[in-house]
């Protein structure tokens, strides 16, 4: 480039020292037409091409279109034209490409030698370690001395060839994911009720309603494009939020119930029973699609106000007026997540909500619904075919009919095919507790942070002869355990199918080269069946499309039929695609809902009113431990344990550096605790370091703390619900007190700390 | 568009080199890993809207927009619907990647406040960037003319390039919108996303919003200013009297508020290049007062000559050298006297500026012609009173820059007193040395009365000083305003051994020695007083510069409400 040098540049470039209107700093920050729909976006990152994927982080499953450059991606935006999210997605969304580039990737195979130190090896020496020893423990301790403990943060086709290979390849009878934390309670819920686990709603529905009733559910900050749909809700509808706390989402509600902790389900009777009472319920409805109704309505006939006032804490009159609100409506859904599901009767309570849909006829019609909203992105994928506790496809291990049709699916041997379901995730922790399982396997998950009372988790895993950890990063509290760690490709280095909470299948899609020797988690169960000599039998499981093909057939004629879709480019044309879409008769529309035509799983087609007394909580609040103790999301930035989350200094700055506790001001002034200072959260089990944070948005003898940090585990009691085995997060007995000077100097450090 | 062309069908197969029977593991890893690094999005599926330009969100956006431009007397501006708001933070990420900004920046943040009845507790989250006040705060403060208000939108743009990285905005704002960027040694702000709306799109955050909490509408600046002046803005913010700012926040939940991150016990940045800037160029400037006043009054042995002016004039240049280092970009300092009609920080620049040249030129004289300038005695005095106005000039425009930005701890009645207890305190003791250690050196006569007459004097201003200043800390009851209660707290707390240390060589350097210097004199020990000078010179200096620390660290910045530290 030449540049001249007469008057008016000289001119100018004097005047530019002086006041400079223009220059690179100023470039740096330009932004230009897009193309592809976009509207400007930043001049340094002009994509040369866009794909849509589904997000990685919750199960809304929001379309995030990947702005590309030679086909890797360099930006990303919200689609506007998937039809789950109209162009709209949570700060983790946007920030979903950010915490890919981590400096704690871990990029190569790490094996932990005789001395206890670890190493990088090749992928052979790792792969052909770990059969060798998990060979050597099942030769010793029988084929079941192995098991796996896996997700929901993984593709459909992952979780089916991982299912697959471990147990019809590698001989193990036990695996279970951790979804088991978090949806177990709805999953078993729905099959108990409807006959198959089926979550029956569209997202729709949220604006079709004209009365909400969400149940220990905060989508104003776990679900924010949830939340969207009910402020496009067109027909003022009535909200009732039912949550001890006053969230956000309580904030919005025109009925808070803030009833006290685990009292939800005699809340559900109380409604369900004056609701009855009154008449309000769809007598044909329940007399064409239901059983047991007239034990049901017997079972509730105690439940009057006053008792459930007494039991919740609720002035009589606010259950009295919550339930002329649910009869004063025609669409009424139900709506929950956590608050529900992560108790130690969440079944039931679960039940409670379905049981109030059948009742009123709210169901299976626009707007309606007993609708338990999903956690992590894949859980809906998992819990059809992770091939864990259920055989692939929502089947039975325990039905020969149902092994000798997977068999002949697959063309294997039917006796490859375990008999007996598996141990569910507490019963796998026990078993190698007892030394029972000796060689553990452990994927995508981070136990070492999430499972509840740690006060004994990294002792039992300790027992083991050999953990392997199969990870994104190395820095997680599980992956610092491993004996072997495996590094992983993860969300957007990879391709395969996701499920949504309203049963639609998405895409994601490889547009960014994993680092160092990373490989996605196809390809490492891909070499975990090689190495252990059972490749041959996955010879048709050669990529994630080919399992898309394999999962139709496996789902063909059962109640999640997706036959009908063609194969991974259908899908992307789609939009997503929700189940059923069988390959007879496909109903095209983008957007449906189950049981319009009141017909339900179970083989008479009817559903079922199932109930059962509620239990008094596991570990009530005593004169040594006087405060309840809830745990929750703390924010729509943070994600679980943290450890993609905590890598993106955007999200980092929209929540609290240190962990906090809320607290009731009225506690906090007794305790002598003030906002910002440190406090010491103590239960039976272990104790927590906490900034306190005074807020009248928690009762008094309430305590929450988010579940974020790796302490709050230390102090939860591993109670569960006995049918789902689902562990009861959001109730157990502490104290607090303010923490000593020093006593706090140094916060528990860990990778979800910077 | 050409997905209805037989692609769909198309499927990467896997490397024919991939055998599952193979014994050889090492070859499936090889082809694995190298299946690994393809990026195949691109060719396997189908790009959509590839050449539209509009972008596509506009449908659901267009509503939050004004139907027309702004006319005469208006402007555009934010409008949150606080009730609307989820608190999901979604506007701080988009603002962030639709803008390109660098890692961990963003010109939204989103602060909380909690309150509410027993009964009916409330919790709210406050979305808030740049409010393109009519009376900018930073536009005002800004000494090299890097703002701009736009005449017909009304945005308050920041010219990146033209910034010197002197941060005087992020001071001024009373609502936290400008960000120093460390690495590129400028401020860069919120925008409006200005060129979006010129072109009919939303901006980043409105774009973002799930629930269209935050729409762009066209203000009447009267309505602005009158509301401004009412005190009507949002909880627990600043007054927005001061700078009148546009953004308008509604809600229908009046209730009493608290951020939730009210303790405050946030430390401001120290800015050390500042600290030490303001002590030597007060140091100087005190000193050539005592010389002004020693020459007046007919004892200008030893304070008139070269060796206590050049003295004095050394700490002036260290004083503008530290400056430069406070600068992102110091090769544009030159510009730092543009915004001399509106920038208190340009006619400080200015003042020091005159201040330097016109001492250095009387030091020059004072030691190239000192027969000459003797045998003019009017003339040299009136010069040393020229420097002496432009140093006691600057002084007083360092008042103004932080008394401008309306901080309770930084107002002229405090800063004023302590800026002038620094120019006093550090120019006797500088002069104290200046006298005894000529006089040890047998440079000039006897002090004499000097000595005495300094130290006492000294000692007088610094007891002043240190009690003027145990007000800052003094525990304060609620007809204090909120900001110096909060500074007091920090004082006490966690800048409490600092604050004592800083007493304890202010009273060492400014009290304790100089008495022992004063008993020293009186004994005839040239020596010993002037090293005890030299001490007293240096705990004082040691002192100022904590208190000038302190007063930094201290102050509380008036902003948006914000949550707990993130």
């Amino acid at each position: 480039m030449t540049t001249t040098l007469d008057r008016p540049s000289i001119l100018k470039r004097i005047q530019a020292l002086l006041h400079a209107k223009e220059g690179p700093l100023t470039r740096e920050l330009v932004r230009e037409p897009g193309r592809f729909g976009l509207g400007q976006v930043p001049a340094t990152k002009i994509p040369d091409a866009t794909t849509v994927m589904v997000c990685g982080f919750c199960s809304t499953g929001c379309g995030l279109t990947v702005h590309l450059q030679d086909g890797r991606a360099i930006n990303l935006t919200p689609t506007t034209d998937y039809p789950v999210n109209r162009g709209l997605a949570c700060p983790k969304g946007w920030e979903a490409l950010t915490v890919l580039d981590a400096p704690d990737r871990a990029t190569v195979p790490l094996l932990r030698n005789q001395a206890g130190a670890r190493s990088p090896v090749s992928w052979h020496e790792a792969m052909t370690t770990m059969a060798a020893r998990f060979h050597a423990i099942q030769a010793r301790h029988g084929a079941d001395s192995i098991a796996f403990l896996s997700t929901g943060q993984i593709a459909t086709e992952e979780m089916a060839l991982l299912g697959a290979v471990a147990k019809f390849g590698m001989g193990m009878v036990h695996g279970d994911g951790n979804t088991r934390q978090c949806m177990a309670s709805a999953a078993v819920a729905y099959k108990q009720s409807f006959g198959f686990d089926a979550p029956p709603y569209s997202y729709h529905d949220l604006e079709e309603s004209d009365c909400i009733i969400l149940i220990g559910a905060n989508p104003c900050i776990a679900h924010p494009v949830l939340w969207e749909r009910v402020t496009k809700n067109p027909h003022a509808p009535e909200i009732l939020v039912v949550d001890p706390r006053r969230t956000e989402t309580a904030m919005a509600a025109t009925l808070h119930l803030p009833i006290r902790p685990k009292s939800d389900l005699t809340l559900l009777y109380g409604i369900a029973h004056l609701l009855i009472k009154r008449g309000a319920i769809d007598r044909a409805y329940i007399d064409a699609h239901t059983r047991d109704f007239a034990a049901f309505a017997e079972f509730v006939r105690p439940y009057e106000p006053a008792l459930v006032a007494r039991e919740t804490g609720l002035a009589p009159q606010v259950i009295l007026d919550a339930a002329a609100r649910i009869e004063r409506s025609s669409r009424v859904s139900l709506w929950w997540t956590m608050g529900v599901n992560q108790s130690h009767q969440g079944v039931k309570t679960a039940q409670a909500a379905i049981n109030l849909a059948l009742m009123t006829g709210n169901i299976g019609r626009p707007g309606t619904g007993a609708n338990s909203i999903t956690g992590q992105c894949n859980a809906m994928g998992s819990r059809l075919f992770s091939n864990t506790t259920n055989l692939l496809g929502g089947r039975d291990f325990a039905d020969p009919a149902d092994r000798a049709c997977v068999a002949a699916i697959l063309g294997i041997p039917e006796a490859n095919i375990p008999r007996r379901p598996s141990l569910s995730y507490d019963g796998i922790i026990e078993g190698v507790k007892s030394g029972a399982i000796k060689g553990l396997w452990i994927v995508a998950t981070n136990p070492a942070h999430s499972w509840i009372d740690q006060s004994t988790l990294r002792e039992t895993l300790g027992k083991l002869e050999f953990l392997v950890v199969q990870d994104m990063y190395h820095s997680t509290e599980t992956a610092r355990l491993a004996d072997l760690l495996l590094p992983a490709a993860g969300w957007g280095e990879k391709e395969g199918t996701f499920i949504n909470s309203e049963r639609r299948i998405g895409l994601i899609k490889k547009v960014r080269r994993a680092p160092g020797q990373a490989l996605s988690d196809f390809h490492i169960f891909t070499l975990a069946a090689h190495y252990h000599g059972c490749g041959a039998m996955f010879r048709e499981w050669s990529s994630p499309e080919s399992v898309f093909q394999i999962l139709k057939r496996l789902s063909a004629g059962r109640p999640c039929d997706f036959s009908g879709v063609a194969d991974y480019h259908a899908l992307d044309l789609a939009g997503g695609v929700q189940w059923p879409y069988p390959a007879a008769n496909p109903d095209p529309s983008p957007r449906r809902r189950l049981f319009s035509d009141g017909r339900y799983y179970h083989a008479d087609g009817r559903a079922r009113f199932l109930f059962d007394a509620p239990r008094p909580l596991p570990e009530p609040p005593d004169a040594a431990y006087p405060f309840q103790l809830l745990t929750g999301r703390g924010s729509a930035a943070q994600w679980h344990t943290q450890t993609r989350t905590a890598k993106s200094d955007v999200l980092r700055k929209l929540y609290p550096r240190d962990p906090y506790v809320e607290i009731n001001p009225a506690d906090a002034r007794e305790l002598g605790l003030v906002t910002g200072r440190w406090g010491v959260v103590e239960s039976r089990r272990g104790s927590a370091r906490a900034r306190a944070f005074v807020t009248p948005t928690v009762p008094a003898g309430l305590l929450f703390m988010p579940m974020h940090d790796g302490s709050t585990n230390r102090l939860t009691l591993a109670a569960f619900d006995p049918e789902s085995r689902q562990p009861a997060y959001k109730a157990c007995a502490v104290r607090i007190r303010a923490a000593a000077d020093g006593e706090a100097a140094h916060p528990t450090s860990g990778p979800t700390t910077h | 568009m050409d997905f209805d062309d037989g692609v769909g069908s198309r499927v990467v197969t896997p490397p024919a080199s991939r055998s599952w029977d193979a014994g050889r593991g090492g070859f499936l890893v090889d082809s694995l890993l190298s299946e690994q690094g393809d990026l195949s999005a691109v060719e396997r599926f189908a790009q959509f809207h590839e050449d539209v330009l509009e972008p596509l969100q506009g449908r659901y956006y267009s509503a939050l927009l004004p139907a027309s431009p702004p006319g005469p007397g208006q402007q555009l501006a934010f409008e949150v619907d606080l009730d609307r708001c989820s608190g999901c933070k979604a506007c701080v990420a988009a603002c962030h990647t639709l803008n390109g900004l660098d890692e961990g920046e963003s010109w939204r943040e989103v602060g909380l406040v909690v309150g509410g009845l027993a009964a009916l507790p409330v919790i709210q989250h406050v979305t808030s960037s740049c409010h393109h006040c009519l009376d900018p705060a930073c536009l005002t403060a800004c000494p090299v003319n890097a703002y701009e208000k736009d005449p017909v939108t009304g945005i308050v743009k920041h010219l990146d390039d033209q910034c010197f990285g002197c941060q005087y905005c992020t001071l001024a704002c009373p609502y936290d919108a400008p960000k120093f960027h460390p690495g590129k040694g400028i401020v860069r702000k919120c925008d409006m996303c200005g060129d979006r709306l010129k072109g009919g799109e939303a901006p980043a955050c409105v774009q973002a919003c799930p629930h269209e909490a935050i729409r762009i509408t066209v203000v009447d600046r009267a309505v602005v200013r009158a509301r401004a002046e009412a005190g009507e803005f949002v909880a627990t913010a600043s007054d927005p009297a001061y700078t009148a700012p546009t953004t308008r926040y509604r809600s229908l939940m009046p209730v009493d508020f608290r951020p939730a991150d009210e303790i405050g016990m946030k430390l401001e940045h120290a800015h050390m290049p500042l600290v030490i800037m303001l002590m030597t160029t007060q140091l100087s400037a005190g000193g050539f007062l005592v010389a002004l006043f020693a020459r007046l009054a007919g004892l200008a042995e030893g304070l008139g000559s070269p060796p206590h002016l050049g003295f004095c004039l050394v700490f002036l240049y260290i004083g503008l050298a530290a400056s430069l280092f406070h600068l992102g970009r110091p090769l544009f300092a030159y510009r730092a006297i543009l915004g001399l009609r509106h920038s208190w920080l340009s006619r400080e620049v200015l003042a020091f500026g005159l201040f330097a040249k016109l001492a250095t030129a009387l030091v020059a004289a004072e030691l190239l012609a000192p027969d000459w300038m003797a045998g003019h005695a009017v003339l040299r005095t009136a010069l040393l009173v020229v420097v002496v106005v432009a140093g006691l000039g600057g002084v007083a425009c360092s008042v103004m820059v932080y008394h401008a930005v309306r901080r309770p701890f930084w107002q002229a009645r405090s800063a004023g007193v302590k800026f002038a207890g620094t120019t006093l305190v550090l120019g006797l003791a500088a002069a104290l040395v200046s006298v005894s250690v000529s006089s040890a050196l047998a440079l000039n006569g006897p002090a004499g009365l000097l000595i005495p007459v300094l130290a006492g004097a000294l000692i007088a201003a610094s007891a002043a000083k240190l009690w003027f200043e145990t007000g800052d800390s003094r525990e304060r009851d609620e007809t204090v305003v909120e900001p110096l209660r909060l500074t007091a707290g920090l004082l006490r707390g966690p800048l409490k051994r600092t604050a004592d240390f800083r007493r304890w060589l202010g009273v060492a350097g400014g009290v304790v020695v100089p008495s022992l210097a004063i008993a020293a004199a009186a004994q005839g020990g040239d020596k010993v007083v002037a090293a005890l000078a030299v001490v007293a010179l240096t705990a004082s200096i040691g002192g100022e510069l904590l208190e000038r620390f302190l007063f930094f660290r201290a102050v509380t910045r008036p902003r948006m409400p914000g949550a707990l530290t993130s």
